[in-house]
């Protein structure tokens, strides 16, 4: 919300991304507040108070950002690997988009592999049969035994309906 | 004596089998997961809570108490064979604690942690029961503006006061209370920033923010980071404290709960701040002060005793003004309103039964710890070596399983890995944690106390500090505001970023 | 033999419809509220009675309920095996929030629960009757500062059918919302607050203790063991109850909803169900049928008159 930008080479550019984020979020508390009925009652603050409050708040601290920037104040992020990130976050997306089609258990040993391949552990195949068994455990106790509703899919009938 | 009585009643209760066994879970599986490294308590709350979703309120809460001592105890264990603190309060036991473990005394490390912790434990949960009547009978007489005062100043100490930068402690802090205007607001039924997502009507679940900012971020963080961590430390020789470590370790035990307790339980710093002062403290005090930095054993003892005498007094502002001052705290909440209880004078009042309960139990939980842990130190070591892809693999599986079992939406695991790349952004530039989370859940108590405030008054604002107590809780924040940044501008920044803290 | 399991699996699928039907029962608000307790009892009874093989509960919290109604109407029509806990919140929650699924879109089964709504005052108050409270209201609305639950809640609504009946504007009430009956409490304790309204269960304890006096009940008749006289008896014709209901899928035929209300009505009359009731202090305000149907559009039409008046809907 407030930062979009990974592995930044200049800390400068970094401040005014975040200064610009801080902005953004402030500019759509803004906008949202202009559209709430402005009725305090009896206290005088409405609704649409806080939000603005909050707004403003946003604006002066992200102009200090654009200060602190300019000094080079910001701290300088260590290099960072991208390809990590992005299997990680690949594999959330996935879990996120199979989730109700497939059901728990596949979805979740996919992130589970996804992220042990990001943490560099190879090869694939094998992530994903410890994924498996680690989810159908984390099924069988959550689903089964704690009563937590957990989305099936086709798996986990065949294995728990029986 | 009235606490002694009612603290017999919780005990009671809490010694039925089946609360001994929710107990006896909370502690292990909160023991397990703290002692995972990058782990810290807030996190190890929010990824355990869903194991508490089935249970009766009673049988969960209690859980969560030996979740919460247990996620503490874990944390000092991984920190001194690790030196990757999973939480800022662990940090000085890394201090001391790794460098006994280098030096081969990691045993008498682990043990010193593990004792001072039940010390303060003991004592800290004792002194809580005792207070905590008298702050209920006070906080009784507060009206909203005088929580409106308090949570003012628990927004100043945690984004401001400490930490190296209040810019950046007070931009987290405001990217929290703007997460928070999000929903249907209380007190005129607005839906404010849904953007007619129904999801986002109730808000953003405090769980998801915090799990994604602590245990997502964490991962991305941790993935994406090119040297490698620091390598494990074996526990070689004995457990046993020699006659010169009791000595030298139980003075410093009871200094660090002594300075621990009443900084815990201010609405104000959490433990990070305690367990600072008590190594300075004993770095002041030691026989040998040069020993410090080279692995000196009060150096363990102090910190580790004041940080959880630090987190029992958290619980009270938590449990009598429903006042949460850290991110574990918040996460308590969370956990307390999923029953439908909300924590505050009157929880003393209608639930007396669970509340002492709780109490009792955070006494038994720390017992089970001691005489637990010691044996077990050996099975919680073995935790530590499980290679790093399957250990963060499993935390990222239990991190979405926490916000599918509540909310088995799409829009709530959206939230999640929008929030996990936020921590991780936030982690990469240096902005706390622990105030987002804050943000979140004392935005909308904070706005609402104040409307209710001024409707109660017909809109005079006076009415804000028109109460002594008020009055001086603002003036106290308002203080506490400035006096850091004046003191950074004359160069005395370095004092407050030594007692900087960044995710708890 | 995986097979033989299949076959066994498939077979038992087929077979429990014919003497029990399964249910899932969506409870339309987070683990542990009323609506959760009310769906977790349903599914101890109805399958300690017999009633169903197997019952589950799914949550879907949000906006009083609406999330989940508007989850249930569109994933559940024409299933008979869908059921969705609610109440007289949700009514609330429908108008305030402006839900395009109403309780319409749903087929209401039974009204279950019912909670009395109670309106107090410090113990240490001048005012002793609810006549007193409300002369005071038809001086100044504006100095008589009223704690209770959510914004367009039950207790929200009591107080606006009150100034109505009073003749005072219901829009200048002085209404404080506070997110639980504990924190109204705390205010009502600390006197904060001129007066307080929830059920009467949340403030037994204290009015027996003595700290808040009982003014009156929102009950048509005076309820047993509590000495208060009825909101109707002191003058002002307001009769609230806070219910709670069971509904099933839309576009069901007679035949499924006749099974399901023939289940409930089995689910009331159980000695289970009673115990439940009698541990958790719920009143048994059983009515289904045609009977239930009108109550539930002359609530309706009744909340959404009070929620425009005291100016919440539009």
């Amino acid at each position: 919300m407030s930062q979009g930008d990974f592995p930044a080479r200049r800390p400068q550019g970094a401040a005014f991304a975040i200064a610009a984020g801080l902005a953004a979020v402030a500019g759509v508390l803004l906008w949202d507040a202009a559209g709430l009925k402005q009725d305090g009652g009896y206290a005088g603050v409405g609704p649409a108070d806080v939000p603005r409050l909050v707004a403003y708040g946003l604006l002066l601290l992200s102009g200090f950002t654009v200060i602190a920037g300019l000094r080079g104040e910001l701290p300088q992020p260590p290099r960072q690997a991208p390809a990590p990130v992005l299997w990680i976050l690949g594999g959330l997306g996935l879990q996120l988009v199979l989730l109700h089609p497939v059901g728990f258990v596949p979805a979740s040993a996919l992130l589970f592999a996804m992220t042990a391949r990001g943490f560099g552990q190879k090869p694939l195949w094998r992530n994903i049969a410890v994924g498996l068994v680690l989810a159908l455990a984390v099924y069988a106790v959550f689903d089964r035994l704690l009563k937590l509703n957990l989305p099936g899919g086709p798996l986990e009938q065949l294995i728990f309906q029986g | 004596m009235e606490s002694f009585n009612l603290l017999l009643q919780g005990l009671a209760t809490a010694l039925q089998p089946m609360i001994l066994l929710y107990a006896l879970v909370g502690v292990t599986l909160g023991t397990a997961v703290g002692v995972l490294p990058g782990i810290g308590p807030a996190l190890t709350v929010a990824l355990l809570l869903p194991v508490t979703y089935g249970l009766d309120p009673a049988g969960s809460i209690i859980m969560f108490a030996g979740i919460y001592y247990g996620g503490m105890y874990g944390g000092s264990t991984t920190s001194i064979l690790l030196n990757t603190p999973g939480e800022s309060a662990s940090i000085v036991t890394a201090i001391e604690g790794n460098r006994m473990a280098r030096a081969g005394r990691a045993g008498p490390a682990l043990a010193t942690a593990a004792i001072g912790s039940f010390v303060a434990g003991l004592i800290a949960t004792l002194l809580l029961a005792f207070l905590a009547p008298q702050v209920v009978k006070l906080a009784l007489t507060l009206g909203p503006r005088e929580y409106f005062a308090l949570m003012v100043l628990a927004f100043v100490t945690v984004s401001a006061t400490f930490g190296d930068s209040a810019l950046r402690g007070l931009t987290s802090l405001f990217i929290g209370l703007a997460l928070a205007c999000v929903g249907i607001d209380g007190l005129s039924g607005a839906a404010r920033l849904t953007f007619d997502v129904p999801q986002l009507m109730d808000g953003i679940e405090t769980t998801t923010l915090a799990v994604a900012l602590f245990a997502l971020g964490e991962a991305l963080a941790v993935a994406a980071m090119i040297t490698p961590p620091d390598a494990l430390h074996r526990v070689t020789g004995s457990v046993k404290m020699t006659a010169s470590d009791w000595q030298r370790s139980w003075k410093a035990w009871l200094r660090g709960t002594f300075i621990g307790f009443p900084i815990g339980s201010m609405p104000a710093g959490g433990a990070d701040v305690a367990s600072f002062l008590s190594y300075a403290v004993e770095k002041k005090l030691a026989k040998h002060p040069e020993e410090f930095g080279h692995g000196a054993i009060e150096g363990v003892a102090g910190p580790e005793a004041a940080n959880n005498a630090a987190a029992a007094g958290t619980l009270v502002p938590l449990l009598t003004l429903g006042l949460p001052t850290t991110a574990t705290a918040a996460i308590m909440l969370a956990g307390f309103q999923q029953f439908g209880l909300q924590p505050g004078p009157l929880l003393f009042v209608m639930n007396a039964e669970l509340v002492w309960g709780l109490i009792a139990a955070l006494l038994v939980a720390n017992v089970m710890l001691v005489v637990l842990n010691l044996p077990l130190i050996g099975l919680w070591i073995r935790l530590l070596t499980i290679p790093r892809p399957w250990l963060y693999a499993g935390i990222m599986v239990f991190a979405t399983l926490g916000c599918i079992g509540l909310n088995p939406s799409p829009v709530e695991l959206g939230m999640l890995i929008l929030f996990g790349i936020m921590g991780y952004g936030l982690r990469l530039y240096g902005y706390p944690v622990a105030p987002v989370v804050v943000g979140l859940i004392l935005g909308p108590m904070a706005e609402q106390q104040l409307r209710r405030a001024l409707a109660i008054a017909q809109g005079d604002w006076t009415t804000l500090v028109s109460t002594p107590v008020a009055a001086i809780l603002l003036l106290i924040s308002a203080l506490f505001l400035l006096v850091p940044i004046v003191l950074r501008f004359a160069g005395r920044g370095q004092v407050l970023s030594a007692v900087a803290g960044d995710s708890d | 033999m995986k097979h033989a399991l299949l076959g066994a699996a498939f077979a038992a699928a087929l077979a429990i419809p014919a003497y029990a039907q399964d249910y899932t029962i969506m409870a339309p608000a987070a683990p542990g509220g009323g609506w959760d307790g009310t769906a977790r009892a349903m599914q101890d009874v109805m399958q300690a009675e017999g009633i169903a093989a197997s019952v589950e509960v799914i949550n879907v919290p949000g906006a009083g309920g609406t999330v989940g109604l508007a989850q249930f109407a569109a994933d559940s029509a024409g299933d008979p095996t869908k059921l969705i806990v609610g109440g007289y919140v949700m009514v609330g929650a429908v108008l305030t929030n402006a839900s395009p699924v109403t309780l319409k879109d749903v087929t209401p089964i039974a009204r279950l629960t019912g909670d009395t709504q109670a309106i107090v005052v410090p113990a240490t108050s001048d005012i002793q009757s609810l006549g007193d409270l409300v002369a005071k209201l038809q001086a100044d609305p504006g100095a008589v500062s009223w704690a209770g639950g959510s914004a367009g809640g039950t207790d929200h609504i009591t107080v606006g059918l009150l100034a109505k009946a009073a003749g005072v504007d219901p829009t200048k009430i002085n209404y404080v919302a506070f997110s639980g009956g504990g924190e109204a409490m705390a205010a009502i304790l600390g006197n904060q607050v001129t007066a307080g309204v929830s059920s009467v269960g949340e403030f037994a304890e204290q009015v027996k203790a003595g700290t808040m006096r009982l003014l009156a009940v929102s009950s048509a008749e005076r309820l047993d063991g509590i000495d208060a006289p009825t909101i109707k008896e002191a003058g002002f014709d307001v009769v609230v109850q806070n219910w709670r209901m069971v509904a099933a899928a839309p576009g069901l035929n007679d035949e499924q909803k006749a099974k399901i209300a023939a289940d409930i009505e089995k689910l009331n009359g159980s000695a289970g169900w009673g115990k439940v009731l009698a541990d958790k202090g719920w009143a048994n305000t059983y009515l289904a049928g045609d009977a239930f149907g009108a109550q539930l559009d002359a609530d309706i039409a009744a909340t959404e008159a009070v929620l425009r008046d005291i100016g919440l809907v539009k």
